[in-house]
């Protein structure tokens, strides 16, 4: 066991698309064909209207809607990072509609809700998945 | 239709190291309760219980304690959310004539067994978790962390207030010596507790235990001949949403938003008619957020509520008498239910709340939950 390894995701037939993008070093999600509605977690159909439903790409904007500050190794993982922060971002393209994330370059103490902060695709440790992580733009003062 | 009532209960040591099996202490606790009710196992024809592969099933618990045939069995899988669903579930059954005596239990290694608060890996996961689990975020306290920063930011609540709450609930466990954390606590050992996931501390987090809980519920008719006073379920509210630990729209507020209104209407009773609330208390913030839905004080107002002596003996409800998760122990709420009854059969002792007639009992946090209301029956 090693304790450096973060959790791995398991892909399905919803969420495979999401993994695939990443991989490529791009963000997107999934959205209503029909009602044009973002979905986060993915769907096959959409929640609101039972439309159809395809990834597109977001542009991996937004503001910390919360965040916390890990401070104690209770996930394998980052244990070198520890304090991180992990954030609750809403992005841009709809209210409500948030990913989580580690944030980088930043200080756990400066952070503060309502932070603007964009997406960055990093590899994940210990294996072949690519993972969005969020990077401070300008500070909700 | 018959009513339930609640005649019996039982419970185990709570430990940090029971060297037992689920199966065992979901056994004594069950017979415990059935010589309190002065039941029979032959007696109990229905069972309900819940856990999320941590524990034993009812069809392996029924046969050990001598009960042959379940007429009526329900095995729920989830967390606390369900602690008081499944004694609902149960009286309901009744209430249908489905079964007679049901027994309802939960029962958990949960200290030296699996722990809710840390993951070891290496692991995979799957369902939304996938997107947060890669970035370390996976577990209780951090969810609950995450939700008590934004309570934080809309409401100027700080880490005093929810210590307000430790301190209370560690207050109540001192004279309870069922209780596996009973040494004072003050606001200067809570601030001094280390960081789990800021803005939570050691403190704002259940004491988790190893034990097992157990009610056993018939029908007003049979409960005559019983030796206890019956406790009788005066209603109950569930309240499962959509919206996740990620997606909910607001992290100030829980399940007990929409399952609030449904109880005091179901039930035509408010806040104020409550004598004892065991309030569902997983993390202090969970104390926090659903004693605000429930009505016991407005938002952002329960650091004051509980400082100014509101939320304790001789105040407007005691909230926890038992000391809760947080002191009492982790049984995943059921141990909630024991106290309410302990209370309102004026059993409790030392910690008894005088003249106690109705009791709360909430269970769950976050977008999942629901809550029963007890009364002292005929």
């Amino acid at each position: 066991m090693d304790p450096s390894i973060p959790p791995q995701p398991i892909p399905d037939e919803d969420t495979q698309r999401f993994w695939d993008a990443t991989a490529r070093g791009d963000l997107e999600l999934c959205r209503c064909r029909e009602c044009r509605r973002w979905l986060q977690p993915p769907l096959e159909r959409c929640s609101a209207c039972g439309g159809a439903t395809a990834f597109e790409p977001v542009q991996g904007t937004g503001e910390v809607h919360s965040y916390l500050v890990v401070r104690r190794p209770s996930v394998p993982g980052y244990l070198e990072d520890l304090p991180y922060v992990v954030a609750l971002v809403e992005l841009d393209e709809q209210p409500g509609l948030r990913l989580p994330g580690r944030m980088i370059d930043v200080d756990p103490e400066k952070v503060q809700i309502g932070d603007r902060v964009e997406a960055e695709i990093v590899d994940l440790p210990g294996g072949d998945y690519r993972v969005p992580v969020f990077r401070p733009v300008s500070s909700a003062g | 239709m018959p009513e339930a009532v609640v005649v019996g209960i039982g419970r185990t040591e709570y430990s940090r190291r029971s060297g037992r099996t689920t199966l065992a202490m979901a056994a004594e606790a069950g017979r415990a309760a059935l010589a309190d009710a002065g039941l029979e196992p032959g007696d109990v024809d229905g069972m309900a219980s819940f856990q999320v592969t941590d524990s034993v099933i009812n069809v392996f618990a029924a046969p050990a304690i001598g009960v042959d045939d379940l007429a009526w069995s329900a095995d729920l899988y989830g967390g606390g959310d369900y602690a008081a669903g499944v004694v609902a579930s149960a009286a309901t059954a009744i209430a249908t004539g489905q079964c007679t005596t049901a027994l309802v239990f939960r029962s958990l290694n949960g200290r030296s067994g699996h722990r809710f608060g840390t993951v070891t890996g290496p692991i995979e996961v799957g369902g939304e978790g996938q997107f947060s689990a890669p970035h370390g975020y996976l577990v209780p306290p951090q969810w609950m962390a995450m939700w008590a920063r934004r309570h934080q930011h809309v409401y100027g609540s700080t880490g005093e207030d929810l210590g307000q709450i430790a301190v209370t609930q560690r207050e109540h466990a001192v004279p309870n010596p069922h209780a596996i954390a009973r040494v004072p606590l003050t606001m200067d050992d809570y601030l001094a507790g280390r960081w789990i996931h800021e803005p939570l501390r050691v403190y704002d987090c259940a004491f988790e235990v190893d034990g097992a809980v157990a009610l056993v519920l018939t029908t007003a008719e049979r409960a005559r001949d019983l030796p206890h006073r019956p406790v009788r379920l005066r209603g109950g509210a569930e309240a499962h949403c959509a919206g996740s630990w990620e997606q909910w729209p607001d992290l100030t507020t829980m399940y007990s938003a929409h399952a609030a209104p449904r109880l005091w209407s179901r039930t035509g009773l408010g806040p104020a008619d409550i004598d004892v609330a065991c309030l569902y208390d997983c993390f202090t913030y969970t104390v926090m957020a659903t004693c605000e839905d429930f009505g016991f004080c407005g938002k952002g107002e329960v650091g004051d509520y509980f400082a100014e002596g509101r939320a304790t003996y001789g105040g407007d409800v005691v909230v926890n008498p038992h000391g809760g998760l947080l002191s009492e122990g982790y049984v995943h709420g059921l141990n909630h239910h024991f106290e309410a009854v302990l209370q309102l059969r004026g059993d409790a002792g030392e910690r008894q709340v005088p003249g106690a007639e109705t009791a709360l009992v909430t269970a769950g946090a976050g977008p999942y939950g629901g809550a029963v209301v007890y009364e002292l029956g005929a």
